[in-house]
């Protein structure tokens, strides 16, 4: 039982925070905030060329697992970095790797590795689910072809990456039968892409409608009509990897509130003197360290393969919802004023956390799965 | 980072878990020699003390070994050992500060609970702020002769032994005037009388000293420096052996779960009810993230690293998180969750408990209130992680501006 870092995992953490300090500074994401593509090409290639990536050394990957995942998104939430890193990595890249699909891995992968290729995965529609019943984008073969007729929204840098992994339902079939992962290629004729602009400036996503659009037969990834547990394996790593970038906001939060409760003074003390303020400090430190434990338990679990490895990847979720809800929303009342100010950078963490709150499933669909888990025994701890 | 059990581990949980089926006692304890006699089976088999030093009676057990039997436990429904807040405090005290002769008189018999403790340290105008208490110990001859009052004391009725904090001088500054002395709790002078608790049950007690004579050898440490010490040992209060609370907390939810099958609400059973089953998933949520805590503070400890003022985020988790679980579970269970008298057994707990005795949910509803009070309240916790783990510069409190006051207006304030 040892639930500290070890050595590689520690310089790992700390090769991420100086490559991202440095390169990424808050300068450069407030450029991106008014950039329409939301991110710099070239650092993204830098980025991923440092090699943490989970993916297959044979493919030029580092063979990371979740824990190292988590470091690294852990890093980029408390830049918070803006770039499809988690839309190519996490998302794309867990379903082709979960597909399992050998030939879709040596197309893709290579160019995901050396910096290339950027990808997305296309999942929610107007319905807001996360299950296979919120899957109604049609799919219907024409000859060497499949066509795709519908919308998706909320695509994370859908209009900047440069294929995107739709989750379309073959004609006719219900629940998770039918669900196939098909690559489009962002300029394919009958695909629109609209930018929609969101509260958190640096997570770019886009409306993506589907007016007949055509692509080859080899673009489908895994096997047509079943591609729904791939799905649920990246969705799940997204979950967790969410979970990450959320505490890492949380935790830079937390430090700037802290920091700043040692140096203002109002009646004549430091603000940290105020119980108030000080208690709140402690309950958000609480909360954070509590999200840690969540967060890498569930990656430790996915990557142990544990009997409650779903368990704990929703108990991640629901948890780091709620602490990174309160950890980064109190950081604002600390400061007073000027933590309401766009200048000041708080706002930027709180408003990614909040944008990632929702996605991969929000606390109440988490806390529905944890229940369900339970019940069917799914769990470690015994009675 | 590896938070699967080592095969030893799992070896040692295996003969604990056997162990228990076959020693559990099937009835339960009532007089004060039955659980006396089921102490000494757990003295025996190792389980009490056991992360102590052998030659103090322990057998230098792994923090890991400790908590699997306290999991253990909780999971065989063994009735808990005694002595429980002596092991905790008084062991640890004894050890860091006791002459030899004090060890080898009081610890044995603490472990094997020949002698039962009680802590002596709260009074009615002195609990968060314990150092300003009024308890006197006056050194006269070779005896210290104690008045005054204590309160809240668990067990005390039961003790035969008491750890004492008292003031011995009473010109030093409020920190500086205190000693640690152990008192025997049949000496003339010492009048204990129990005070009922919101549970319904009689655990702690008033303790009133009436010229008590103590002998000078029970002196713990240094004179005057009780304060120390007992801050030495309050942290160990704190610690906490958190798996196991996870471990009952574990037991009460999957009965519940359980219950919720039967329990019709609206209708249906309440297992079926979406707002219900919202609850149940974010209580089984926050206690599956207790545990996550727990494997990694008890990682800290296997690694040899002592728990710091970061054990003030663990106490304060877990009470607190007590209070919103059993919240919940009323929250779920409506009026039956309150009742005692009557209520179905298939909506029990557990079947046959009377008011007043542990087993109801209302009884842990109801003393989960407890555990955000006794060893540090949560907003002494607060204070704790603000100071001491953050950083936070110190609240201004009226006690310590009047000792700024009194020690410049003395002439000695000048630095
Ligand atoms: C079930 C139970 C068992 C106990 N067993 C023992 C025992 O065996 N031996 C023993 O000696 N004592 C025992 N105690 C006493 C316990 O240690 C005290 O109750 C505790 O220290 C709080 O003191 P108090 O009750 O005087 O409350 P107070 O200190 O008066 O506190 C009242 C309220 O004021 C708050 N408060 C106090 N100071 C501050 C501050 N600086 N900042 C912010 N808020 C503050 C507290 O948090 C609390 O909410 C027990 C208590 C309980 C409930």
């Amino acid at each position: 039982m040892d639930f500290e870092f070890t050595e590689d995992q520690v310089m790992l953490r700390g090769l991420m925070r100086e490559f991202l300090s440095e390169q990424c500074p808050v300068s450069h994401v407030r450029a991106m905030m008014d950039d329409p593509r939301g991110y710099d090409r070239d650092l993204y290639r830098r980025l991923v060329q440092l090699g943490v990536l989970p993916f297959p050394e044979e493919y030029g990957g580092g063979a990371l697992g979740m824990i190292e995942q988590a470091i690294v998104l852990e890093e980029m939430g408390r830049i918070p970095y803006p770039g499809p890193y988690f839309s190519t990595v996490i998302l794309a890249g867990s379903a082709i790797m979960a597909s399992g699909d050998s030939r879709a891995q040596a197309r893709y992968l290579p160019d995901i590795c050396n910096g290339d290729l950027t990808m997305t995965l296309a999942f929610l529609e107007d319905g807001i689910s996360w299950g296979p019943d919120g899957i109604s984008l049609s799919m219907a073969r024409e000859g060497e072809n499949y066509r795709l007729d519908g919308v998706k929204r909320f695509v994370p840098f859908g209009q900047s990456v440069d294929v995107i992994l739709v989750v379309a339902r073959l004609g006719g079939e219900r629940g998770a039968e039918g669900i196939s992962l098909v690559a489009v290629p962002t300029d394919a004729p009958g695909l629109v892409i609209e930018p929609e602009v969101m509260m958190d400036l640096t997570s770019k996503t886009a409306t993506l409608r589907f007016d007949g659009v055509h692509v080859p037969a080899e673009n489908v990834v895994g096997s047509v009509g079943g591609g729904w547990p791939a799905v649920e394996i990246a969705l799940r790593q997204a979950a967790v990897g969410a979970s990450a970038e959320m505490l890492g906001a949380a935790r830079k939060s937390l430090e700037m509130s802290v920091d700043y409760a040692k140096v203002r003074k109002q009646f004549g003390q430091y603000i940290g003197q105020f119980q108030a303020i000080k208690h709140k400090l402690a309950e958000m430190l609480e909360l954070v360290e509590n999200a840690h434990a969540a967060v890498y338990y569930a990656a430790w679990a996915l990557d142990a393969g544990a009997p409650d490895a779903v368990l704990a990847a929703s108990v991640a979720k629901s948890t780091v919802n709620v602490a990174a809800r309160r950890v980064c929303g109190e950081a604002i009342q600390v400061h007073g004023g000027i933590g309401f100010t766009w200048e000041y950078d708080l706002h930027l963490y709180f408003k990614r956390a909040k944008h990632l709150e929702p996605l991969y499933g929000d606390t109440e669909y988490h806390r529905e799965r944890v229940l369900q888990e339970a019940l069917a025994g799914r769990v470690a701890g015994s009675v | 980072m590896d938070l699967s059990y080592t095969p030893q581990d799992q070896a040692f949980r295996q003969r604990v878990r056997a162990w228990l089926a076959e020693n559990v006692p099937r009835q339960k304890l009532t007089t004060m020699e039955e659980k006396k006699a089921w102490h000494r089976k757990l003295y025996d088999a190792g389980f009490i003390g056991m992360g102590l030093p052998r030659e103090y009676g322990g057998r230098d057990a792994r923090p890991m070994e400790q908590a699997i039997v306290g999991e253990e436990m909780v999971r065989a429904k063994a009735p808990p050992p005694l002595n429980g807040l002596g092991i905790a405090i008084v062991i640890p005290t004894l050890i860091h500060h006791g002459t030899e002769q004090q060890k080898r008189r009081f610890i044995h018999k603490l472990l094997t609970a020949e002698e039962l403790w009680c802590q002596l340290y709260s009074e009615p105008n002195a609990g968060s702020d314990l150092a300003s208490l009024q308890c006197r110990a006056d050194l006269v001859g070779d005896e210290f002769v104690i008045n005054g009052q204590k309160i809240w004391n668990s067990g005390a009725h039961e003790a035969d032994w008491g750890l004492l904090l008292a003031r011995t001088d009473r010109n030093a500054p409020k920190h500086q005037g205190i000693s640690c002395i152990l008192v025997d709790m049949h000496t003339p002078g010492v009048e204990v009388r129990t005070l009922k608790q919101i549970s319904g049950s009689e655990e702690f007690c008033e303790v009133f000293f009436t010229d008590v004579r103590v002998p000078r050898e029970n002196l713990v440490g240094e004179l005057n420096a009780g304060w120390q010490i007992a801050q030495t040992t309050l942290s160990y209060e704190r610690g906490g052996n958190t798996l196991s609370r996870y471990a009952r907390m574990l037991q009460q939810v999957t009965r519940l779960l359980d219950v919720c099958r039967v329990l019709q609400r609206n209708g249906r059973p309440a297992i079926e009810d979406p707002v219900v089953r919202q609850k149940l998933g974010q209580v089984y949520a926050e206690m599956e993230v207790l545990r996550y805590a727990s494997l990694r503070i008890l990682s800290r400890l296997e690694r040899g690293l002592r728990p710091g003022p970061e054990s003030s985020i663990a106490k304060l988790h877990y009470s607190e998180l007590d209070k919103r679980v059993q919240e919940l579970i009323l929250d779920v269970l409506g009026p039956y969750g309150q009742q005692v008298g009557g209520i179905p057994d298939e909506l029990a707990l557990e079947p046959g408990v009377a008011y007043g005795e542990t087993g109801s949910w209302m009884y842990a509803f109801l003393w989960s209130r407890a555990g955000t009070i006794y060893a540090g309240s949560s907003e002494i916790q607060k204070n704790i992680i603000g100071e001491r783990v953050l950083g936070l510069p110190k609240e201004v409190r009226a006690d310590r501006v009047a000792a700024q006051v009194a020690s410049a207006a003395s002439g000695d304030g000048a630095d």
